[in-house]
Formats: structure tokens, sequence, C-alpha cells
């Protein structure tokens, strides 16, 4: 047995050479303009024999790192939460109290947090639309910033021609994108799975590159800019009012002009927004609609025979997070004051899927906390920002790993009959 | 990995320094300096840092401004729109209120909402967009010709010494690329020579072969290119391979050593639109040894457009007394400006009165001579 | 002939050599699939990978004086592929066989996340500008007539073709021959029966991997050779236009995988030669989506038994 690990060790030792040898060992680098190849640094390959030694060893003693990981209890987050009875009565003052910090939070914090913020709760509310599609009804879409990118696209360009209000835009957004959704969903349903992937990974290039080629209404890659930022009815928080007479938010209630009342002004309406949302979804999993997504998640077959409607309720699922992905997209566009097809790239589509698998498929608590984490990680780690998208990589492969539930893993509404 | 544990001990060390003459002198001027520090076009974000950081340290060494020190502090947007504006409310926030930067154009675009809101003064040293100035705002210069003069340049060059008979424009769909074709054609159409051809390729593509057939049976004799060297060099390579003879010419963004590596020989005679090299001027002379001196690279494009930026701020500094953004701006647009990049004037809205462009023959060593 | 034809075939030539590296690459997907059901998301990377090895390996050769181009390009290819099938197998043994059996949305994220992870590894290690390779194999026909169209078939375009049908002759005769590709087939049709019988499936699972990486790095070497240029980034747009070819050729099946690549190649070059090149990529995927909306499991793929 010991031998065999031995030999087990050895063989990965020498495979993670081979692998660091010709891609860290070796830099390809031009002299002039030929090409030719420069050694790693004496440090580099320090680097790579540590990492070949710590994979022997981890090899070597593999059983016992693992019975020592098996001795720690796994990180139980839905523990920490009181029981349930208890929290059915704690639920209300805690939501309440969340929310009351939510909203006084940002009039004590920086400008730049509060900004941040902004953007996290964007990313929330993606994270919870593409929620409804992979983790409820288990439907993988890979092109959901198309959904995203329409919703914004549509805020721009009605304001850019006629001059629409966001609160006029934000439902024509969120409406659109759900026409653009279930447009997409009505034929392609059908497929199985992998197919429905790739046909959905498709269609988020195809709406990019045609909002990048139609050049004469969206502007093509120069995207829209000047997007009209949204008012408090038609209180505009500029420092000047734009049009003649009108007035802006300061001049109304006498205050002093501050830039960073538009910030404020923003994330409130994006703290609004999501708690909308989170409100909306948490109703429709508990209605029929929501507890069918789930079923046909776990047995299509047996949903089939029960005799509800496939194409209907994945159409429902596909639509309602697309326009979920609608008001982000406006809000995004608001926000921003500018946009442009740069910003509807796969890779979003990628972190959004990531913040949905990252915080547990169908868990809405989980997608949030992931969302948070995924914007604020990145933000605090700016000095390994080169390294930033390796471990984002790296820590999605892991958590599959060790952790295919998510951070907090969705917990139905059920009752548990006591042994007696 | 050693590199980049060099950059963060360089930075930290620099950071350091930074501090002590912090302490040591009464006052600080903080320049932000925005631009990608990561990300696919961090070497473009590193050209500016270059420069900004020579001129600080240039203008430190003469004593500072108005008797305050300035210090740089980089802010990394990796030339993403939407950090782009995380990182000007940011600088906001830190209470920075002069900015050389941001560097691609889709990024300083949405910054500028921001930076003209809250009175910073913002100069750009490599945002070539039309667009980014076309706001009227008070805030926003650069350092950098426009992507139309670079066009019209381009559109003369054409019509006046190549006279070619059948012109296709290419353009990689991208805002710096697609405005400069535009451009281009536009103003060819204007004096009589319409384009056959007005095309996009997709960034970031390898295979040409399709295109170069079209340009082929189409019988052109010169291509204008808007767009960047990776994608001009593979065209440039497979259009040798397939015996295809056009005239080509491009904007500075062709112009990279890296052109010559991709398409090797078939550079020889590529014509491109650039800055003088400001490096090449006698005047900078000490600069540029000053640069190489530390070990980096003196020649990239935006250089000393970055470093004229921090010397346009700081001398209507010195003019005015002030670091007032609204005074600083007015006394800039007003008044005309020795540089590393010559003498800069500006007109109402921010941008450069003269075109500070040549017309370029590329060499396959990766040299440029001017062209006749 | 006419230049119209002249300019079709020439066209049809662009494409079919885009659409064989298409191919050989859509083959390491098609068999994964096949066999375990997954999206193997991370393939393309190791195309890139094989790019980047074999200019790797002639650059250092030419730098040690190796002059015979024979010699170079052979020895570049058996380390490309010896390389890039040590990358593929490693990929599966760390991010793919713990994951065995679980629910079908793990693996694809769990590639998906190595797909970044790779990517950003090269980046770091390699650096993320393109690196360029002066042109090895040049020259080429050229016939029709000079003064209207010329059309030209290099060399390096003919290597490619006659790569591309080397290769897939000999995997079909080691699929459809050989004891390990009979225990492959097993495997795709029951992997759990195959396991019963005494195959080891593991082992085969593993082979079906190194043999997809190998063929990508042979698609890293052409495409290498036959652009000069490569960059951290090429293996994404690869592995997307390749998986689209064996979704479209049926996945799962390998006629399936050349005929998707050829197909999609040649769609893509008539788009480019017709109509504005811009809208190539939006062609290739409608197409996808419309061959699925009429045939749902692709050209050449078995339509899916719904089992309970």
């Amino acid at each position: 047995m010991t031998t065999n690990k031995f030999y087990n060790a050895i063989f990965a030792a020498g495979i993670t050479f081979i692998l660091a040898c010709l891609m860290i060992g070796v830099k390809l680098d031009t002299e002039g303009t030929t090409l030719a190849v420069k050694g790693a640094t004496t440090e580099q390959w320090m680097w790579i024999f540590g990492g070949i030694g710590v994979v022997f060893l981890s090899q070597l003693f593999s059983s016992q790192i693992d019975s020592l990981f098996g001795k720690m209890p796994k990180p139980k987050l839905g523990a920490l939460l009181p029981e349930e009875k208890k929290m059915a009565t704690l639920k209300p003052w805690l939501l309440a109290a969340l929310i009351t910090v939510m909203l006084i939070w940002p009039f004590m914090v920086s400008r730049g947090s509060v900004d941040l913020a902004t953007l996290t709760l964007i990313y929330i509310m993606l994270g919870l639309g593409l929620n409804i599609v992979v983790g409820l009804a288990g439907l993988l879409d890979l092109g959901f910033v198309a959904f995203y990118a329409v919703g914004a696209y549509t805020y721009a360009l009605l304001s850019e021609y006629f001059g629409m209000s966001f609160w006029a835009c934000l439902p024509i957004s969120a409406g659109l994108a759900a026409l653009f959704g279930f447009l997409l969903g009505f034929p392609v349903l059908r497929l199985r799975g992998d197919y429905l992937a790739i046909v959905t990974l498709g269609f988020g290039e195809i709406i990019r590159i045609l909002l990048n080629n139609w050049t004469a209404v969206t502007g093509g890659p120069n995207g829209i800019s000047g997007i009209a930022k949204p008012t408090l009815f038609g209180l505009e928080f500029t420092r000047r009012a734009k049009e003649e007479g009108a007035e802006t938010f300061h001049q109304y209630f006498d205050l002093s002009y501050s830039s960073s009342y538009k910030v404020i002004f923003l994330y409130l309406i994006a703290v609004l927004l999501v708690i909308f949302v989170v409100y909306l979804i948490n109703r429709l999993m508990r209605m029929p609609i929501g507890r069918a997504w789930e079923a046909l998640r776990e047995d299509e077959i047996a949903c089939r025979s029960l005799g509800l409607n496939r194409t209907a309720i994945k159409l429902s699922a596909f639509t309602i997070g697309a326009s979920t992905a609608g008001f982000a997209g406006a809000f995004f566009a608001a926000r921003q004051g500018f946009i442009s097809p740069e910003s509807f790239i796969f890779i979003e589509s990628a972190i959004i899927l990531a913040i949905v698998v990252l915080g547990g498929m169908g868990s809405q608590v989980g997608v949030i906390l992931a969302a948070i984490v995924m914007t604020i990680l990145p933000e605090l780690a700016r000095e390994f920002s080169e390294y930033r998208m390796l471990l984002f990589g790296l820590l999605m492969v892991l958590m599959m790993r060790w952790r295919p539930e998510g951070l907090v893993p969705m917990k139905r509404p059920h009752l548990e009959l006591k042994q007696q | 990995m050693n590199q980049f544990r060099k950059t963060m001990l360089g930075l930290g060390s620099a950071i350091c320094i930074m501090g002590m003459t912090a302490s040591a002198q009464a006052e600080t001027l903080k320049i932000g300096l925005a631009g990608p520090a990561t990300g696919p076009v961090a070497q473009y974000g590193d050209m500016q840092k270059i420069g900004v950081m020579a001129a600080i340290e240039d203008i430190n060494k003469a004593g500072g401004v108005n008797g305050m020190m300035l210090e740089g502090v980089i802010y990394d947007d990796a030339c993403d729109p939407k950090q782009a504006v995380a990182i000007a409310n940011k600088i906001v926030n830190d209470g920075v209120s002069h900015v050389v930067g941001h560097l691609c154009s889709s990024s300083t675009e949405p910054a500028t909402d921001i930076y003209e809101e809250e009175g910073v003064l913002m100069i750009t040293a490599a945002s070539t967009s039309p667009s980014i100035t076309e706001k009227g705002y008070q805030m926003v210069f650069r350092t950098i010709g426009l992507d139309s003069l670079q066009g019209t340049m381009a559109a003369q060059y054409i019509l006046d010494t190549a006279k070619p008979s059948r012109v296709a424009v290419v353009h990689d769909k991208q805002q710096y690329g697609e405005g400069l074709a535009t451009s281009v054609r536009d103003q060819l159409a204007a004096n009589g020579l319409e384009a056959v051809m007005f095309e996009g390729v997709t960034s970031g593509d390898k295979d040409f072969s399709a295109l170069i057939a079209k340009l082929k049976k189409e019988d052109v004799d010169f291509v204008y290119y808007g767009g960047y060297h990776p994608e001009l060099g593979l065209i440039l390579r497979q259009s040798a391979e397939k015996g295809f003879n056009a005239q080509f010419m491009g904007p500075e963004g062709i112009v990279n050593s890296d052109l010559a590596k991709i398409a090797g020989d078939a550079v020889e005679g590529v014509l491109a639109t650039a800055p003088k090299s400001f490096d090449q001027n006698p005047v900078n002379e000490a600069r540029v040894a000053a640069i190489s001196a530390k070990g980096e690279d003196p020649t990239g494009p935006f250089v000393f457009t970055a470093y004229a930026a921090v010397e346009v701020m700081t001398k209507a500094m010195a003019a005015t007394g002030s670091t007032d953004t609204e005074k600083l701006a007015s006394h800039i647009r007003a008044n005309a400006v020795d540089t590393a990049i010559g003498t800069v004037k500006y007109d109402e809205k921010g941008d450069l009165t003269e075109s500070t462009f040549l017309v370029y023959n590329l060499h396959k060593d990766g040299s440029k001579t001017p062209a006749q | 002939m006419s230049e119209f034809s002249l300019y079709l075939l020439q066209q049809l030539i662009n494409g079919l050599t885009i659409g064989s590296t298409y191919a050989l690459i859509a083959i390491g997907y098609t068999m994964v699939y096949g066999i375990i059901g997954m999206i193997n998301f991370a393939h393309g990377e190791i195309y890139m990978i094989g790019s980047y090895v074999t200019f790797i390996v002639i650059a250092g050769l030419v730098s040690m004086g190796v002059v015979s181009l024979p010699i170079i390009l052979v020895i570049a290819l058996i380390v490309a592929m010896f390389i890039a099938s040590t990358y593929g197998w490693t990929v599966e043994r760390v991010a793919y066989r713990p994951l065995r059996g679980s629910n079908r949305l793990i693996p694809l994220i769990s590639a998906i996340g190595m797909s970044i992870f790779l990517q950003n590894y090269v980046v770091l290690s390699q650096g993320s500008r393109d690196v360029a390779l002066p042109p090895q194999i040049t020259g080429g026909w050229a016939f029709g007539d000079p003064s209207s169209f010329e059309v030209t078939l290099s060399y390096m375009q003919l290597m490619i073709f006659a790569m591309t049908f080397i290769t897939m002759t000999v995997l079909t005769l080691f699929i459809s021959r050989s004891r390990m590709g009979r225990a492959c087939r097993a495997c795709a049709e029951d992997l759990g029966m195959t396991n019963l019988l005494g195959i080891n499936t593991n082992k085969i699972i593993a082979l079906t991997f190194v043999i997809g990486a190998a063929l990508a790095a042979i698609a890293g070497l052409l495409l290498g050779l036959y652009y000069g240029v490569v960059n951290p980034f090429v293996g994404f747009i690869a592995g997307l236009k390749a998986f689209t070819a064996a979704v479209l050729g049926g996945i799962g099946s390998i006629p399936g995988a050349v005929l998707g690549g050829l197909v999609l190649g040649v769609t893509e070059a008539m788009t480019a030669a017709f109509f504005p090149s811009e809208y190539k990529d939006v062609v290739a995927f409608s197409l996808l989506v419309t061959i699925l909306l009429f045939r749902p499991s692709g050209l050449l793929g078995k339509p899916e038994i719904e089992k309970v």
C-alpha cells in the first residue's frame, strides 16, 4: 500500500513537472523580429520545484490529509440561523432591521463604497434572475447577458431618441427583455440541456454582434453616451437643471448641492429594485408555477406524465428570468450613463452563472451572498488583480469538488415528520 | 511571477519613498493616473504610467509646483467601462481633483460625466474618440490628436500622393477603428474617390482569407485599415501568401513593433499615420535618457503625451498660482503652453488645435521613416 | 472557368481549410460527450496550449541550430501532442473525475472554471501579447487567369487537408478495429454495463481525453503554423466554434464532428464572401439554431431516447 502510494506520488510529481516545465519554465520571447525562447529565472524554477514538492507530499499523505479534513466539520452556514420556529417570529424583525440598515448605511460611508454597493446590487439582480432559469428550472443558460443587454439598450435608446424617463422605461425594458426571452425560448426549449446551453450562448453572441454592427441606431462600437439619470418625481440631481425653470433636487429641498445625493439616490433605487425582485421571486417560488419549475428540474418525465405543460413552464421561467435581467440592464445603463457592446461579453454571463452556482443553485440568500463576495473580493484584492481571474477559475473548480451545493444550499419550505 | 513581485516591491518602495517625502514636505498634490494596469491592454497603460511618473519626478526635482510636491496615484480601470465609473467615483472620493487618463475611449467616455460634475480636471493622453469632447464639457482635455484629424491626414495623403484607382476601407468594428475608417471613407468620397468596399472584420479573428479573396476579386489596389496591429498583421501576412499586393495604410494603432513580428517582410512599405516620434525629438533627449536609465521604454506612443498632460496641468497651476480646477480649465483654454510634445494650444472643446500626426513608411525591422 | 466560379472555388478552399481544423478540435468535444455526456469546455484551451508548445519547440530547435524543417516539425508535433495530452489527462483527473455521477450542471461549471484557469495560467506564464512565428512553409500553387482572378492553394493549406485526412483515417481505424477502440464504443453505449464486463472505464475515459487533446494539439500545430500567431485567448474562440461544429454535426458522432466542422467552415467563408464579413459569426450561430430546430440532435446525431 505504502509503496503504491509512493509510486503514485512520484507519478503526480512527474506530471506536474511536465505541465509546469514548458509553460512556466520556458517563455517565448521576441528578439528583434525573430522568435526565441527564454528560460525561467532561478526564482521561478524554485517556485516550480516548490509546487512539485507540494504535489508530491500531498499525494504521499493524501489519506492522512483526507482524514484530517474529514474530521473538520464542514462549515454549515445554514446552522448559523436559529431554529425554524424561532425563525418564523424573528424573521420580520430581522428583515426590517436589515432594510433599515441598508437605507441608512449610505449616508454614513464614502461615495466610493456606495457606488460599489450599487454595482453589487446590479449583480444581485442578475444573479436572482439567472437563479430562476438555472437554479429553479434547471435550464442551463450561457447567454444570459443578452437579456441584460436588451434591457440596457432599451432604456438607452428610448432615452436618447424619445427622451423618455427612467421610470417609464424600467417596465418597458423588463417587458422587452421578457419578450426576447419568450421569442428565444419558444423554439429552443424543446432542445435538451446541452444543446440549450450552446444555443443560448450563440444567442448572446448574436445580440452582441448585432448591437455592434447596427451602427445607425445603436452607435455600434461607439455605444450610447449621455443617458439620462433617474429623477425623483421630476427633480434632477444635477448642479443645474437641464431645462429652464425646472428645479433640481437640492433647490427644491433647499439643500446645498452635493454630488453624493445622486450616488445615494441611485443606490436607493437599486435597493428598492432588489427588494421588489426578491419579494416577487419569493412569492413565485411558493406558487404552483414555482413548484412546477423545481419539479421539472428534478424529473421531466414524471412531470409530463402528471400532465404538466413542459413548454409553458420552461417558458415562464425563461421569460421571468429575462425580465429581471432587463430590470438590471436598464438600471445599469442609468448608473453608467454610457453603454457599449463591450459591457455585454460572454465572460459576464460566466460571472453571473458563477454567482448562481457559488451561492447554491436555487437559494436566494446564497445568490445574494455570492454576488456580494464576487464583487467585493476583487475590489479588496486589487493588488492581486493579475491573479484575480486565475483564482476565480480555480475557485469554480474547487467549489464544484468540495461544495457543489453552494455557499448556502437551498432549503425548501417543508414539513418534517418527527420520529415516534 | 517574478515580474509581479518585482513590481509589487517597486510599488511598495515607491509608496514608502513618496510617504517619506510627503512627511518631509509641507504639502503634496495628488495626480490621479487612471488607466489599465491589468487586462489585455495593460501594456498601453504602462506607457502612460512611465510618462506620468517621469514628468512628476522631473517636476519634483525642480522644486514642485507652487511649493507643493506632486504624487502620482495609480487607479486601475482595466479598460472596462464598468470599472471606469467605479474608479472615477473612487477618485472623487479620495479628493483627487487632477487626473491624467483614462486610456481606452470607452472607459474615458463614461468617466467624463463624473469628472465634469465634480469639477475634476481630466487630461487624457490616449483617448482619441471625437465624441469625448463633443459634450461641451469644461474639465476635459487631451494631449493627443483626434481620430478625425488622423483620418483627414490619411485621406489627404491618399488623394494627393498615393492616388490609387480602387480603394477599400476595412475596419475592426471597434470604436477606434470604425471611427477612423468612416472618417477616411467620407473624406475620400467628398473628393470624388468612392471606396469600392467598406467592411468590418471581427477583432480577435485569425482567418482573413475570405476577406482577402474578396479584395482580390474587386481588384483593389489600396486598402485603408482602421484598427490595431494584431489583425492588420495577419491580413498582411495572409495577403502576401495569397499573392494579393495592394498598398496598405493604417492609423497609429498599427504602429507597434509587434506588427513586423506578425507580418514579417510584408510590413515593408506599409503606410501609417502616427504622432511625431517625440522620443526622437532632440528637446526630449534628457527625458528619454532618464526614462531609459530606469530600465523603462521611452518609445511607446503614449509616453510623451502622458508626460505633456502633466506638464499642461502643472504649468497652468504655476501660472494661475492655484489648484482650483475651474481656474485651471479656463487658463488652459486661453493660453498656449510649451510641453514635451511641442507647443500645445486648445480650442473651445478641449481638443488640440494642431494635428501632430505625420505619414510614415513602416519597415520590416520594426522601424519607421517619414513618407514622401 | 469564369471569374465568378474561380472566386467561389477560392472561397471553398478557404472554408474547407478552416473547417478541417474546426473538425480536428470538434472531435475532442464529441468523443468526450459521447462517452460521459459532458461538455469539456476547457478543450479549446488545450488547443491553445498545443499551439504554444509548438512555437516553443520550433523556436527552441531553431536557436539550437537545427535547420531541417521536417525534423523540426516532427519533433514539434510529437512534443505538442505529448504535452497537450498530459494537460488533457490532468484536467480530467483533477476537475472531472471527482465529479462523476453528480448533477449534470456540476461538471460543466467545473469545466468553465478550468477553461478560465488555463487561459489565465498561460496569460501569467507567457504574457497576453500575440506571439508571432515567421512563416515556415511557404509557397503554393496558383491557377486561373492572373489578369482576372487567380486561385491560390498554398502548401500549408494542402498540409492541413492532408493531416486532417490522415488523422481522421487513423482515428476511424483505431475506433473500429482496435481493442481499445471497441472498449471506447462500448463505453459510449452503456458506461455501467461496460464496467460490469470488466473493462476499466476510468482508463477508457482518460484515454478519450488524451486522444481528444492530442488531436487538439495537431490542430494547434497546424493553425499555429498557418496563421503564425498565438495568444492566450485563441482557445476560447476556436473552442466555441469547434463546439458549435460538434453540435451541428450531432454531438457524440465522430463523422458528424467532421461534417459539422466542414459545413461551419464553408458557411463562414461563403458568408464573408457575399455579405459583410462582420456578420460571419451571426450566420454561423443562426445556422446552428436553425439546424437544431429541424434536427434536434444535429446532422448525423442519433435521436436520444428518453429513458425512465
